[in-house]
């Protein structure tokens, strides 16, 4: 098999199959969900292909020359190995499990068509060898994706749709600006060469400009803060399985962009570094409370994915940071790639589990859905593997990429007073404890709020009893093919946590190339140093799960303790200050362009008020001139004053037109009479003979 | 040789022989007669164009008006470029027509003068000197002037006769400028890369008052601020196939004649640094970001194309006004590619028109149920506007955004790419909640009463055909960005 032809089909057969699967669609449903699964399967086998071959062979490429001008480029290195790898496990699992959960929807064709066309987008994005492709796929992604935001048509659904698309539209944007300036001040957007090209360009400031336009286009994809703002909204909107894509894939492509800058363009600069770590570090906190507060499954998840990608971002940040140390740089690297693939599965385990829980009932409120999972010990195991990940509990997945984030933070702190002699510039190990704190802190809530949605589903019981026998009596609760992918989804989770230093380092290993990180030393992840972050986390989290959740977030009633949401509402950076913002901007700039717009209107119709004006008299006058109508008309309304002032009965009313128009008439006719008159000749003559004798007398003088 | 060149003469002539011919006669009994008539004529219109098209360059002088003022024909590569988009256009929203006009009375009328106006296009992409073209530009208007006018309400006569003023006025502006080069020149031919000898050397501030005001006066007609006030009036009232060419094709003529009088008769050098250039370039700023502005608050969807054309009309002035190739690559692209996108856009408002009669973009729900091809042409036309690649608008905001970074004048070349897709920001804003709207209509929406009503298929195959084109253009966009880098260095 050709390598690289592979490599164009992992991104153009999903496209292709996309349309084909409408088609049948049209047709016969069950044939267009076996066709779907088959296709996502065949490129779930592609991608395992070219994973395996880039072991052997190395790298591999595909170019289309001249599409779209300058033509677009993919490319297989071990980081992409493995995120396409990913993108395509991710797709398969929730493609199988999209059969039984659409049953009931509406426009299911849609779904798939979109769903497979933003899996071959998705594709581009994370094989493209420079950023002109990667922006090309990156627009597809958003708008194809946006598909799945809006998919319910409910009004929250149209709602956290149209914001979606705004963050897009507006990263989007913002991303290409970015782009401008890179190719304007480097001329090449070429990833691998950027390192070089960056360290050779002089206009730093220019590049800068650049690289903060095109990071925050991929952040607000990611959910960094303050553009995160979509993603708590869209993601409980959504179909579970689009969730689990949403949160566990497209962020990653967000982080992709993100890492292509950071690590190429600005590789080892403490200032980007620096600023990177402080949004990943705002966004990993605020993340982790807002899901702490959530009282919706889905937004929990959600709010919790944004908590997970401020993780991610704090490892970049670290990564910028650690410049001057190798290992510490190969640490923050490591723990960076590996946090993303841990959260994708995840998360892709933890959205289908909820998935499972909302096709059942169609209800996501922890007061509703408490004690579904009772008496139900595979949706049970498969959210337990999926809580027990993402809260970084030793032997299992999250566990290790978050003790190598740690690691790379008390790197920095020991080995400060190395960079006073080569950067100069970064935080003080203060500044870095504080952060470390807070790192940890967010582990810990993190372990709060999984404990929370775990006790919710799967141990207490519901208030209504009714309701809770429901529960208890539906053993039947998803089918075969569902149950082998959430299983296999899970399984994966401790397989990888159990055996880090021979998965996860091979992996890690394979992305340093990306990232330029260095070779990462072995690692000992179960000696007591490495157990105490996750141990100070974890006692973190069941203190604030015990006294807070337990205590502030739920309130007795009757029927016994219900979760209550005690976020205010009025702190939501969406409602409370980009709406209005944008409300603002748009009634300002409206009605400065609407002067604009009607200026020369204006301009004609100020001139037809006063030097243009239209004729007065649009109608011939029955009589007279203009100058008696004029003065008739003064006199008529002169006379009408005085009558109203002083009325006099005995007056007469006059008709001063009229009377004008007589008089007029009159002066013509005498005129007339005149001019014909024997003596007016006479008169004329004798003028005519007073002049004659001025001028004879005048001259001759 | 002389038969070749006869061409052109043929070319110009025939469509106005026929559309005159065509408004003398009597009403034909039926209408099948009447198309077949128009269809024939657009095939032979079709064949000429394309002969001359593919003919070699050659000058044609005819008579002269006065000893100084020849009437010479000559089509060289930009004229080519506009008399493909202008026949291209033409043919895609007249075989539109044939259904629509269905709808509208007075339909001999109306093909005449649709006929005319493209042989006088014809003649306007040939003209082969100022004087030529400022007699097709004037004649343009006038030809055009009865689409606006169709309907006869009084809205539309109104609405006509704001544009026959505007276009007068900008008209006279130019003409002003005519006269003062006509005063100091020899000649008035066009030479690419500018005409100018001594006589204008030595009148320099003068010169460049009559240049301000051409550009000034040819852009009433592109629409650009302050005198485009006439478009959003005049396009709403029009027939939708004539709005479509109206905004895809005569709008253009304004730019057209902008870049002659700059490129082939100043000389882009006379122009660079002056307060000429700023002007344009500021005019035209301020134009992009307040037509999209407009563009998003209005509610009429025709009106709203309208104001979106004012915007991205505009998007081509900051092109020609950056003065180097990769913008005017750019401004080139994006004449192809608004063309084909407005035109496409136009005649979707047109079927919507004629299926449902919803003119407001608020009563949109589900339209993308009921008629969804029409909404998905749409939708793609739409994406090319906003310029997501790959489609062809993304193409053109490339180059001319290169275009202003490479320039290196001052402050607007970061001024200019922000506007630019600040406006692109606006555009996603006012175009995407039509297919938002008509693909999502909201959960409570009836499905068991909706009903199909897809348009006629030589209503949707002219949609369908531009507006693959406009994707696939951008798709396939090296070679005609080749073409268009040629083109532009050879102005330059």
């Amino acid at each position: 098999m050709d390598r690289n032809a592979v490599l164009g089909c992992l991104i153009f057969l999903p496209m292709a199959g996309a349309f084909v699967s409408y088609v049948i669609g049209r047709f016969r449903k069950n044939i267009r969900d076996c066709f779907a699964d088959a296709l996502v399967i065949l490129e779930f086998i592609l991608a395992l292909f070219l994973f395996v071959d880039f072991g052997k062979s190395g790298t591999a490429q595909f170019h289309i020359e001249e599409f779209a001008g300058y033509g677009i480029h993919f490319v297989m290195d071990g980081f992409r190995s493995i995120y396409a790898l990913i993108a395509a496990l991710m797709w398969m699992m929730t493609t199988v499990f999209s059969g039984e959960y659409f049953r009931s929807y509406r426009n299911r064709n849609r779904y798939y068509l979109f769903t497979l066309l933003t899996l071959g987008a998705t594709m581009g994005v994370f094989l493209s060898a420079d950023l002109y492709t990667a922006f090309i796929f990156f627009e597809m992604m958003s708008f194809t994706s946006y598909v799945w935001v809006a998919h319910d048509e409910k009004k929250a659904s149209m709602r956290a749709a149209q914001t979606y698309l705004a963050v897009a539209v507006i990263g989007g944007m913002i991303m290409l600006m970015g782009l401008f300036l890179l190719y304007h001040t480097l001329g090449t957007l070429e990833i691998a060469s950027l390192l070089e090209a960056g360290r050779l360009c002089e206009n730093k400031g220019l590049l800068y400009a650049a690289g903060t336009c095109i990071a925050i286009g991929f952040g607000a994809k990611a959910g960094a803060f303050p553009l995160h703002i979509w993603l708590p909204k869209a993601h409980p909107v959504a179909p579970a399985p689009a969730s689990a894509l949403l949160s566990g894939i497209l962020t990653k492509s967000g982080i992709f962009g993100v890492l292509a800058v950071s690590c190429s363009l600005f590789y080892g600069d403490a200032l980007w570094g620096e600023a990177i770590l402080i949004i990943g570090t705002i966004t990993m906190f605020s993340g982790a409370v807002l899901a702490l507060f959530s009282v919706d499954l889905k937004r929990t998840l959600a709010c919790s994915s944004m908590s997970q990608i401020g993780f991610i971002l704090v490892g970049i940040g670290m990564q910028g940071l650690l410049g001057f140390l190798k290992e510490g740089k190969a640490l923050a690297g490591a723990g960076t790639l590996l946090h993303m693939i841990n959260h994708s599965l995840i998360k892709l385990v933890l959205f289908m589990a909820a998935g499972v829980v909302f096709m059942n009932i169609h209800k996501l409120d922890l007061n509703e859905i408490r004690g579904f999972g009772r008496k139900k010990p595979l949706l049970c195991f498969v959210f337990l593997m999926g809580a027990l990940g993402i809260g970084g509990i030793p032997l299992f997945n999250g566990y290790v990429s978050k003790t190598l984030l740690h690691e790379s933070i008390v790197e920095y702190r020991e080995y400060y007073f190395l960079s006073s002699q080569m950067a100069g510039s970064g935080f003080l190990p203060e500044g870095m404890a504080f952060i470390e704190w807070i790192f940890l802190v967010s582990g810990g809530l993190t372990v709060a709020y999984m404990t929370k949605l775990f006790i919710a589903v799967f141990v207490e019981k519901n208030r209504d009893e009714q309701v809770q026998k429901s529960f208890d009596e539906k053993k039947n609760y998803m089918n075969v093919a569902s149950g082998i992918s959430l299983t296999v989804s899970a399984l994966l989770i401790p397989a990888l946590g159990m055996l880090p230093n021979l998965l996860m380092d091979g992996l890690a290993d394979r992305g340093r190339d990306f990232m330029h990180a260095g070779h990462l030393e072995e690692v000992h992840y179960f000696s007591l140093e490495s157990l105490k972050g996750a141990g100070i986390s974890m006692g973190i989290g069941i203190l604030v799960y015990c006294l807070i959740v337990r205590f502030l977030l739920m309130k007795k009633t009757e029927a016994g303790r219900v979760y209550v949401d005690r976020w205010p509402s009025k702190l939501d950076l969406e409602n409370g200050l980009y709406r209005p913002i944008l409300k603002a901007l748009n009634g300002l700039c409206g009605f400065f362009c609407r002067i604009l717009d009607s200026l020369v209107d204006w301009i004609v119709v100020f001139l037809r008020k006063t030097v243009y004006r239209d004729r007065p008299f649009p109608f011939e006058l029955q009589e007279g001139t203009m100058f008696t109508y004029r003065l008739g008309t003064i006199c008529n309304k002169v006379q009408t004053w005085v009558e109203k002032k002083f009325p006099n009965p005995k007056r007469r009313h006059h008709e001063f037109v009229h009377e004008f128009a007589l008089v007029h008439l009159q002066l013509i006719e005498n005129r007339m009479v005149i001019s014909r008159s024997l003596s007016f000749g006479l008169l004329l003559i004798c003028i005519g003979l007073i002049l004659t004798t001025i001028y004879l007398l005048g001259v001759h003088w | 040789m002389l038969d070749e060149s006869i061409l052109i003469i043929i070319a110009i002539l025939f469509p106005i022989l026929a559309g005159t011919i065509l408004l003398f006669i009597k009403e034909p009994k039926s209408r099948n007669s009447l198309l077949l008539y128009v269809s024939l004529v657009f095939v032979i219109c079709g064949i000429l164009t394309v002969g001359i098209l593919l003919g070699k360059e050659q000058e044609l002088y005819l008579f002269s008006l006065t000893e100084e003022l020849p009437i010479l024909f000559k089509l060289d590569a930009l004229g080519k470029l506009f008399l493909t988009i202008a026949g291209i256009l033409w043919c895609g929203a007249g075989i539109f027509s044939f259904s629509y006009m269905k709808h509208e009375q007075r339909e001999k009328r109306y093909f005449g003068f649709y006929l005319i106006t493209f042989g006088v296009l014809t003649g306007l992409s040939c003209a082969g000197n100022l004087i030529t073209m400022y007699a097709f530009f004037e004649f343009m208007t006038l030809a055009s002037f009865p689409l606006v006018l169709h309907s006869q309400t009084r809205a539309s006569i109104m609405a006509s006769l704001k544009y026959l003023m505007y276009s007068f006025f900008g008209a006279y502006m130019a003409l002003f400028g005519v006269f003062f080069l006509c005063y100091y020149e020899s000649t008035l031919s066009f030479v690419p890369g500018g005409a100018l000898g001594q006589g204008v050397a030595d009148h320099r501030e003068l010169m460049l008052f009559a240049a301000c005001l051409m550009i000034l006066g040819f852009s009433v007609k592109a629409g650009c601020f302050p005198l485009h006030a006439w478009l959003p009036t005049a396009h709403p009232v029009a027939p939708a196939p004539a709005s479509a060419v109206l905004s895809g094709v005569i709008v253009k003529a304004g730019i057209f004649a902008i870049i002659r009088v700059i490129f082939y008769q100043f000389g882009p050098d006379f122009i660079k640094g002056t307060y000429v250039q700023y002007v344009l370039l500021t005019l035209s700023l301020i134009t992009v970001f307040m037509g999209s502005m407009l563009a998003f608050r209005e509610k009429v969807l025709k009106k709203r194309l309208a104001y979106s054309t004012v915007s991205q009309l505009s998007y081509i002035l900051v092109g020609i006004g950056f003065l180097t190739p990769e913008s005017l690559t750019g401004a080139f692209w994006h004449m192809a590619a608004h063309g084909v996108i407005k035109c496409v856009l136009f005649l979707c408002a047109g079927a919507i028109i004629v299926r449902t009669g919803i003119t407001s973009v608020e009563h949109l729900k589900g339209i993308g149920k009921k008629m969804p091809i029409t909404i998905w042409c749409f939708t793609i036309a739409s994406l090319g506007l906003i310029g997501i690649p790959p489609t062809s608008g993304f193409i053109s905001k490339w180059h001319l955004a290169m275009g202003a970074l490479d320039s290196g004048i001052g402050i607007f070349q970061y001024v200019a790419p922000v506007v630019l897709l600040v406006s692109a920001l606006l555009t996603a804003g006012y175009l995407l909640p039509v297919p938002i709207q008509g693909f999502f209509p909201g959960a409570d929406y009836d499905y068991g009463s909706e009903s199909k009503c897809e348009s006629d298929p030589d209503m949707v195959i002219p949609l369908i055909v531009l507006a693959a084109l406009s994707l696939l253009l951008g798709i396939f966009s090296k070679g005609l960005t080749e073409y268009f880098m040629l083109l532009a260095n050879s102005l330059l």
